[in-house]
């Protein structure tokens, strides 16, 4: 057939390489610069959460903060696999993948172990598992475009969709990053401050029982900026958790009417 | 289902929703005599259809098309390529097709979906065989570079007519296609032109930023069964009737494909020629969706 | 109108057709099947308990695996799977034997064209030959349409390349039946008129008022005068070779 080549040649991206350019930007002066997208420092992305996103799916949510775009589907309580042990909590299942368009240069679009099993852990702690005992929920989140701070919001998304689909929780699983660029805490950094930071923090939380439930630090951090950080972070994650709840409030009403 | 005379004497003893799951079968049968469908439409219409263009802004073209409650996401990325000795002023597609678990329950992490490979070479067959694409457009500097258009096309919910889904958003994000201004650089690779700094480079494609698409193909499934039609099938549709035809028109007519793989109802030259004129209908829908939506975005 | 093929044959002409059963030991069922120089070779083994996950289990299940001549099986194999398996649902009682799972297995021998139609042919003897019950037999025919618009059945390997479009017909094959002239008819027409599978490739159109499907229906009339031939070659190597199974069976 015309335009189908038996084997798949070598491509590459026509994308010019500036990205070196730019992160010597950053550093340079090192508290006068703007961010890309001309944000505060300790301003978030507007965020954006939508429910029912799948219909296939028993709960789901879309979330969009800026240019990361994900969605959510939660699955279950269903059957366990065959091969499981019998267990009288119930299990949960994480699986995190990007699109082979996700992220600027193509991908191959497949799972994210590392995420995986970071959703897992955050959301584990969360979610009152005796109430579906023998059973598994599965949550699978699909990270349909790339824009920085990938992984919380799929945290955030994920538990906005455990809360669509009914699965019982003992709050809300909000969670927000910061990145530290020379001597600057930027919150909800995008994908080129990423590219760029000395450090990086998430914090997962339950901002309602003030717990929180996975904390990561990578990169160069010291004591205490490590404590600022995470103040930064617990702010955001309960102001980010009101909206997480006014959606589901919102979607709520809706169903009444 | 807001029909209390279908169910007649069953109703009285049994519940509407427990029929439909104990006795699906019958339950559409029921319906069918009337000629309505349970989510009230008449056989041969199909879902409500909308279109969005552009909605992933880091790819060169995208679309996302729902059909009912079927959500496809397609979008193209262009590469860079040398082109083969044999067609040296020639780009190239590759066609992608992904159920990811989050489309239905029925598909798990790390294991793929039955139809997945199979919609995707139906896809890639029709795209190519309908000659919706001329493969000189994609081509750079004859013999040296030529685009890769990498087409991806992701299944975010899954409710039936799978294909006909994939193949709108596929036709769409290659309507919103802006390929990028490019140069040759020292290196012999082929760079984006930013808007800022223009270095003096002369563009290679200054005025092929669009793909002139010829004869658009458009496609619908339907289920045969017994004497009845029913067009755009939903997921529980095609699970309890196993007889799809799928019915691919370019928009001048032309039948580039006429896919029944099996099923227990056999096809008659009727049947067909039903099928046929079911799709000629759904192709100008189609049409005038595709347009409007390209027309919108113009119009930004 | 006549046009020249590279074998010398007339439009109409199948290749020669050779079908022999029984030629796998371990099988349950098996045969292989030659047209031309396309060769598949298919094995039955079933019905097995259990049936898959995501199946019925109140009826029987068909699995099919495509083996290609070489190396892995990509997404071409793939799609074949599916279309033979549904194909083979199509024609097997799937009542009789609920929760159960026959595979068929089909290995690639030689390709020279009509590669999928000389596989549902093989499939469906290995069935015969396996003792699965089956509705009917299905007989498979590839037409191929030349730029002319002229009708080439069975094209080999280097005619498909060359056709504009060919399409891939499977029809039940003709019943003897007792019953009077004319009772087993559907819409007018005879049952084995009705089309199980249809594949196409490549665009089919002639200048005409409205849709241009002509081709197609061309290809049909052509396709199911073809398979009234293949089917009665099926029905006589079958019984030719019924003596064997009882002997098996003694």
């Amino acid at each position: 057939m015309a335009g189908k080549a038996g084997a798949t040649p070598t491509t590459y991206a026509p994308s010019p390489t500036t990205q070196k350019t730019k992160s010597l930007v950053f550093k340079n002066d090192d508290v006068d610069w703007v961010r890309p997208d001309k944000r505060g420092f300790q301003q978030c992305r507007p965020a954006f959460f939508r429910t029912g996103a799948v219909n296939a799916a028993s709960g789901s949510a879309y979330a969009e903060f800026g240019n990361t775009k994900v969605i959510v589907s939660v699955f279950g309580p269903r059957e366990s696999k065959k091969a499981m042990m019998y267990s009288d909590v119930g299990r949960l299942n994480c699986n995190v993948s990007y699109t082979t368009f996700a992220t600027p240069i193509r991908g191959q679009g497949s799972d994210h172990k590392e995420f995986s099993s970071m959703l897992h852990k955050s959301l584990e702690g969360a979610i009152i598992l005796e109430t579906f005992p023998k059973t598994t929920v599965d949550v699978f989140a699909l990270i349909l475009e790339s824009g920085g701070s990938d992984l919380p919001v799929v945290i955030s998304c994920a538990s906005v969709a455990l809360a669509d689909a009914g699965i019982m929780m003992y709050d809300l699983v909000a969670s927000v990053s910061v990145s530290c660029i020379g001597k600057n805490l930027i919150i909800d950094p995008i994908l080129e401050e990423e590219s760029c930071q000395d450090g990086s923090l998430m914090i997962t939380c339950m901002p309602s029982r003030y717990e929180v439930t996975q904390l990561t630090v990578t990169g160069e951090w010291s004591a205490p900026k490590i404590s600022e950080g995470v103040q930064l972070c617990l702010d955001a994650c309960s102001k980010l958790a009101k909206i997480m709840r006014s959606c589901l409030k919102e979607s709520a009403s809706s169903l009444e009417e | 289902m807001g029909l209390p005379n279908v169910s007649g004497d069953f109703s009285s003893e049994m519940d509407v929703d427990a029929f439909r799951r104990l006795f699906p079968l019958r339950f559409y049968e029921r319906h069918l005599v009337e000629s309505i469908r349970p989510d009230a439409r008449p056989l041969g219409r199909a879902r409500d259809t909308t279109l969005a263009l552009g909605a992933v802004t880091s790819t060169d073209g995208s679309a996302l098309a729902k059909i009912g409650l079927t959500t496809m996401l397609a979008a193209i990325k262009m590469e860079v390529m040398t082109p083969s000795i044999e067609t040296p002023d020639e780009g190239c597609i590759a066609i992608d097709f992904h159920m990811p678990p989050i489309c239905s329950p029925l598909v798990r992490p790390g294991r793929p979906a039955e139809a997945e490979p199979v919609v995707s070479k139906q896809l890639c067959d029709t795209i190519l065989s309908s000659g919706m694409i001329n493969m000189k457009e994609l081509s750079l500097i004859s013999g040296k570079a030529a685009w890769m258009a990498y087409l991806d096309i992701y299944c975010l919910d899954a409710d039936g007519a799978l294909f006909d889904a994939a193949l709108l958003s596929a036709v769409a994000a290659f309507s919103h296609l802006q390929i990028p201004v490019v140069s040759m650089n020292d290196d012999g690779r082929v760079v984006i032109i930013s808007e800022e700094h223009q270095e003096g480079k002369d563009p290679v494609n200054k005025e092929k930023r669009k793909l002139t698409l010829s004869s658009i193909p458009f496609s619908l499934t339907s289920i045969l069964h017994k004497k009845y039609i029913l067009a755009d099938p939903t997921a529980e549709e095609e699970s309890i009737m196993d007889t799809l035809v799928t019915v691919v028109l370019d928009s001048s007519g032309r039948l580039v494909s006429l896919y029944k793989p099996g099923g227990t109802v056999l096809a008659y030259t009727s049947a067909i020629q039903d099928c046929i004129a079911l799709t000629r209908q759904r192709v100008k829908e189609l049409r005038n969706i595709l347009d409007e939506a390209v027309s919108g975005m113009e119009v930004d | 109108m006549e046009i020249d093929r590279i074998d010398e044959r007339t439009p109409n002409q199948l290749r020669p057709l050779i079908c022999s059963r029984n030629v796998l030991n371990r099988a349950h069922g098996s045969s292989s099947w030659s047209q031309g120089d396309t060769k598949v070779l298919a094995a039955v083994y079933g019905p097995k308990a259990g049936t898959k996950k995501n199946e019925n289990p109140e009826r029987a299940c068909i699995e099919v695996i495509w083996k290609p001549k070489t190396g892995q099986s990509g997404k071409l194999e793939k799609e074949y799977e599916m279309i033979l398996k549904r194909t083979l649902q199509s024609i097997c009682i799937l009542t009789i034997n609920p929760n159960t799972t026959t595979s068929v297995i089909i290995q690639v021998v030689s390709d020279d064209g009509a590669l999928l139609p000389c596989a549902i042919n093989a499939a469906c003897a290995a069935l015969v030959d396996a003792g699965i019950p089956l509705k009917h037999l299905a007989v498979a025919v590839c037409c191929g349409l030349a730029d002319s618009g002229d009708v080439m059945l069975d094209p080999t390997k280097l005619e498909e390349q060359k056709m504009k479009a060919f399409t891939y017909l499977v029809f039940p094959n003709s019943v003897f039946s007792v019953l009077p002239e004319g009772s087993l008819q559907v819409e007018g027409e005879p049952v084995e008129n009705g089309i199980i599978t249809s594949v196409t490739q490549g665009l089919m159109s002639v200048s005409f008022k409205f849709v241009q499907v002509e081709d197609y229906l061309h290809c049909i009339e052509r396709g199911r005068a073809a398979s009234a031939k293949m089917s009665a070659f099926l029905r006589r190597s079958l019984q030719s070779q019924l003596p064997s199974d009882t002997l098996k069976a003694g």
